[in-house]
Order: structure tokens, then sequence, then C-alpha cells
């Protein structure tokens, strides 16, 4: 049974500002010199609320890729921060259950898909949907599932956090039973509990981030049953380039297998980047069929996650 | 025996001269320091305010007396610049030695030295070698390998020995942390989560020895088995744990000692190249990040010793030790002790601007 990512699409918002326009805007903690040396450039931001990206993407995914509505059986929404979860809310209490995994399902006619929501794993709430839509083709007749995540930082929130300039975005996959491209050959998550309170453990996240990022990793290609070696490129979440650089001499993987271009000029899109990556990677002629891709994220929580597939 | 002891009033100093008090040959002890600190009362031991690094003058009639020299005085602190722990380490010698000289009766002038004088050198380091052009990981290392190249250069008519200790964890038989320095911190933030890596590999050895051995084997080289011109290592030698197998013992110690923190789920540190290391040292210094920050500084000047794997000779030391009451106990018998004290004392020794152990 050949899982796999069939089709991908993404949107950005039509914002886009660089590092000194942050700055001056206070949206940032860090210098906005720093950051630049830290591999990042531009962030995007959406006047747009998360529905709408979301929206977006999963119109394009279906249309690009003439996926029937029908033939869809579930839908995965990921959103890291809980606004994403309610489509207009508001005063009224009732309004709290306006879940936009189900408007999505209404809006597009997919008639035939259960609807799930991930809010949990932070940005890994993408790859926890994947996994969640794998596993479920994988225990059942379905055969067609659609992930969707977006979100949408309010606007007087900071454009960073811990050292990692975020942007707004929004995307879709198609995960398919029989497909014929980005097979699932392996996926891990690690949660630590421990780490639950992002304020009081910020430092203590910072500092486990590595050694567990190493530890999963390695369980993860040895589940895939391959070694460091035969890693064609790194996907990666767009974290800094700093920490890629260091995550990557730890696991001994050549800097130049890192996909790294969207860092500078996306930078992260919570819950989606390593999708996005995969996409543009695609596009780009940067992988080709055959190649062994590793996938690595980290949300809050604190969760990491690392999946390989292979194009 | 007439002796006079610098750095008497430190950790170290105070339990060299608590285990020489009762030796019978000792008649009298000058105990030599900044501020008499002194927990040890004997009518044997008398106490002298001075500052090393300052020209050192006491009572002719003590001088002309004096007969022997055990120089422990050190700028230990890893961090301090250069110029700072030369100030103590290398021209504090010089003003001892200078005494040293004015002393007519003096038979023996004992000093105190790191086995990591060897710096960034690898390989086994053996106890009749000294110089090297390897280079050095902090500026205490550099300032005792220039304190013994000035033995070397102007005591000649000084009947000499060196005594280089290795790492102090603590007492063999209570665990107990007199001093507590890099080694102790490590453990502290491997505990608490913030250490997320460590330049070495797994089979890195990692040499310590306990606080009562360093002062009984000193007690014995210098009042019982004084050969001048002798240097020995008084260390672990070939009973140096691996890295990673001391990074395993801490860990089943937490885990023993405190069975909830196996709910952390706390990862090993990384061992990694010193150029990844270096690189996240600057990445943290960069983000300003306090706590991890002051984790990272505390072993920084001291962790990238262990890229430079080696294992230190003390057959020299073993020999001369034979046959006495001095043995060195096992590190792996005694690590867990001082793991468990430390984290029975939560660490209090330490500075106190580190948050307050949750469990």
């Amino acid at each position: 049974m050949n899982i796999g990512l069939e089709a991908i699409e993404y949107v950005l918002p039509e914002s886009r500002r660089n590092l000194e326009e942050l700055e001056v805007a206070g949206a940032l903690e860090t210098s906005a010199h720093r950051l630049r040396e830290f591999g990042f450039e531009y962030a995007f931001t959406s006047k747009e609320d998360a529905f709408d990206l979301a929206s977006k993407a999963t119109a394009a995914l279906l249309k690009n890729h003439d996926i029937e509505p029908e033939k869809i059986d579930a839908l995965f929404f990921a959103g890291a921060i809980a606004s994403s979860h309610s489509v207009n809310q508001s005063l009224e209490f009732l309004s709290a259950f306006n879940y936009p995994a189900c408007r999505l399902q209404y809006d597009f006619g997919l008639l035939n898909a259960i609807v799930a929501g991930i809010s949990q794993t932070g940005c890994m709430g993408m790859m926890t949907a994947v996994k969640c839509a794998a596993d479920f083709l994988r225990g059942s007749d379905a055969e067609n599932a659609l992930c969707v995540s977006a979100d949408v930082f309010p606007s007087r929130a900071k454009r960073e956090v811990i050292y990692n300039v975020i942007s707004d975005g929004g995307c879709a996959l198609w995960v398919r039973k029989n497909a014929t491209r980005n097979f699932l050959r392996a996926h891990r998550q690690k949660t630590k509990g421990y780490y639950w309170d992002c304020v009081a453990r910020r430092n203590e996240i910072v500092a486990a981030y590595f050694p567990t990022a190493c530890a999963i990793v390695r369980e993860t290609l040895a589940d895939a049953r391959i070694d460091m070696d035969q890693v064609a490129r790194v996907i990666p979440h767009n974290v800094s380039r700093r920490s890629w650089e260091i995550l990557l001499n730890l696991l001994g993987i050549n800097r130049e297998r890192l996909f790294d271009e969207n860092i500078s000029a996306i930078g992260h899109i919570i819950a989606a980047d390593n999708f996005i990556n995969l996409k543009d990677a695609a596009e780009r002629g940067k992988i080709s069929r055959g190649d062994k891709l590793l996938l690595f994220n980290f949300g809050f929580g604190a969760n990491w996650g690392c999946m390989v597939l292979e194009h | 025996m007439i002796l006079l002891v610098t750095g008497a009033t430190g950790a170290f100093g105070q339990r060299l001269i608590r285990k020489l008090t009762p030796c019978d040959d000792i008649e009298k002890i000058y105990a030599l320091g900044r501020q008499n600190r002194l927990d040890i009362i004997s009518r044997k031991i008398e106490f002298i305010e001075a500052d090393i690094t300052e020209e050192i003058t006491i009572p002719d009639e003590i001088r002309c007396n004096m007969t022997a020299i055990l120089h422990a005085a050190a700028e230990t602190r890893f961090s301090a610049p250069l110029e700072e722990v030369r100030r103590v380490n290398v021209d504090g010698l010089a003003n001892i030695l200078n005494l040293a000289f004015r002393c007519p009766r003096l038979d023996r002038f004992g000093c105190l030295s790191t086995i990591y004088i060897a710096g960034k050198r690898t390989g086994r380091v053996n106890e009749n070698e000294f110089d090297h052009a390897a280079g050095f990981v902090n500026a205490y290392e550099q300032s005792k390998f220039e304190a013994e190249r000035f033995l070397h250069e102007h005591a000649a008519h000084v009947p000499v020995a060196i005594y280089r200790l290795s790492t102090i964890l603590g007492d063999s038989r209570t665990g107990e942390v007199a001093k507590t320095g890099a080694i102790h911190e490590a453990i502290r933030f491997f505990y608490h989560s913030l250490a997320p890596m460590i330049p070495g590999t797994a089979e890195t050895p990692v040499d310590l020895i306990s606080s009562d051995y360093a002062v009984a084997a000193i007690g014995r080289l210098f009042c019982n088995k004084f050969e001048s011109g002798k240097t020995f290592h008084v260390c672990a030698g070939m009973d140096a744990m691996p890295l990673g197998e001391m990074l395993n013992a801490a860990r089943e110690c937490f885990l023993r000692n405190r069975p909830e923190w196996r709910k952390r789920a706390i990862e090993m540190p990384a061992l990694v190249g010193l150029e990844t290391y270096e690189l996240f040292v600057r990445s943290v210094e960069e983000i300003g990040n306090t706590a991890l920050q002051q984790s990272v500084r505390a072993i920084k000047y001291f962790a990238p010793q262990l890229a430079y794997p080696k294992t230190f000779d003390d057959r020299e030391c073993a020999s001369a030790l034979a046959g006495s009451r001095v043995k060195r106990p096992a590190l792996r018998d005694f690590f867990p002790r001082v793991v468990e004290y430390l984290i029975n004392e939560k660490w209090r020794r330490l500075d106190t601007n580190f948050p307050p152990e949750p469990i």
C-alpha cells in the first residue's frame, strides 16, 4: 500500500515585509541584523483570516489536481494557534464551535469526508495531520484524505518566536492510498509534556531541541531502514538557518543537502513549512524521483516530528 | 618539619592542612592566606596573612626555621582572563619562590599544578613530560603551564617536586563536594535539561579523583616520599571513565534518587565535534538567552578539553604510594555518591541565581 502525498498547494498573503520594516513596526524581539545572520529576510503578513487562506489553498488543490470533492474520505485541519480553529467567532458563546474544518467540508462539497482538527502539536500540526491521514487510510477502505493548515498571527503579535521569523500562510495536501509520489516510508513523533509551559520552560525547550531532534531523526531513519548517507535532501521547517547548521552537524549530514531557500524568502509558516518546501523543491528541480527525503519539524507542547518520504 | 602552606584557607588547602596536622613529622604549620577562614584549630597551626601577588614578608624567626613549603594557592577560575590568572599563578609563584630562596633550612618545595597543563595535547601524557605546543583550552591551563616553566627555569637551587592534580569531584566516602566547579555545573545542567551538547565522543576519557585521595596522596608524596626534581600525576589514570559511561551513570543516579525525573524525558546531551559545540555556544551568546547563556558559560571554558582526548600516566605516583595506606578510590564507585550528594544538596553551594529545583 503506497500511501503518499499526491499533491500540495499553498497560498501566501500579498503583503511581504523585510526585517527592517518589521523592526520599525516593533514586530521583532531580536535585532534585524541578528535575525539576518540567522538566515531570515522576509515575513508574509495577512490581512485575511486563517480560514480564508485555508480556503484558498484547498480550492487550488482541488482545482489544479482535478480532485472530485466527493471522493475525499477525510479532512484533517491543522492550526497551531487557537484562533485558527474557529470561523466568524463572535461574542455569542456558540460561535466558539464554528469549526473551519466543517465549513471547508461544506464550502467545497466534501460530502463524504469526516473531519477532525489538530490543534495541540504547535508547528507540528500539519505533520501530525499527515500521519493521522495515513493511519486513517491504512486502517480503512478509504482512498483519499485532505490535510489543510492555516495560521494567521494576530495583527499586534510579534513576528518572532524564539529567534524565528514567522509568516502567515495556508497549505493543503492530498494524501492518497495509491499515490504516485512522495510515499510515506516512516514517521515518528515524540511528545515531551515536561515542556508544556512554553513561557516557563523556554530555556529548557531551546536546550532540549537538539538532542531530541537527533534522537528522533535517527529513530525515523531506522524505521525507514535507511542511513544518513541515503538521505538525498532534507526538507526543513523554516527555523533559523543557524539552528539547521548545528542540527546537520550533529547528524553528520552535509549542509548542501538542506533545501533552505525558503528560510530567508518566506520565513517560518508555522505548521506548513515542510510541505511548502517539498512542493518548491520539486518544482525547482531540487529533488528527483526515488529520492529519500527527510522532513523534520518541532512544535510547542513540546513535540518533535520526523518523516521519511520517497519522492 | 616546619611547613608553610599557601592557599591554606581555600577549600582544598583546608583539607590538606587537616590531613597534615596530625602527622608526627610536622612540628608546625604556617597557614598563609589573605583572610583567616581556617576551620581547624590546633596548636600546630598558625595563620599568616599575606597576598601572594605581592612580595611576601614573614618574620625572620619563622623564615629562618622553615624547612618546607607546599604551594597550593592558585586562581582556578577557568573563565578568568589570562592576565588575572597569571598574576596569581605565575607572579604569585615567583613571590613564593623568592621567599623560598631566603629560607636557609628549606629542604623541600612542593608545588601543586594540574594535569591540564597538557592543554590540547591528545593521547598519553606522561609525568616526566612538560613542554608542548598544542595550545590550551583556557587561561588557567596556560598559566599553570607557565608556572611550571617558571619553576624549571628559576628553581634550580631549590628542591622542587610538582604535583599535578586532576579534577577533584568530591569525597569518595560521603560524596561531599567542598568546592564546586565546572564538572558539577555540567551535571546540574544535565539534570535541569539545560545541557544540549558536550564536545567529545562516548569514548573520551574523563579523569576525576576524590578529594580524600588528593589530599592523602599529596600528604604522602610531600611528607614521606619527597623526591626533588620529580613530577607526579595525582589523577585517575587508567581508572578514568569514558564520557558516555559517565553520562549514563549520572542519568541512572538522577533516576534512582529522583524517580520523578524520568517524567521529564530529558535526552542525553549530544556528543559533538568542537566546531559544532562552538557554533552552538556562539549562537547562545548571540541570542542573549540568560539562563541558557548561564549554563553555556559555566562549562564553555572547560568542556572543550573533552574534544582533546587524553589519558594521564601516573606510574611514578602509583610507585611512590605503593605500600602505603593511600589507595585511590575507584571513580565508578564514588561518582554516583557525589552525584547523589549534589542532588540532595540541590547544588546549594553553587550560585543562587539558578531556578530552584522543582522536584
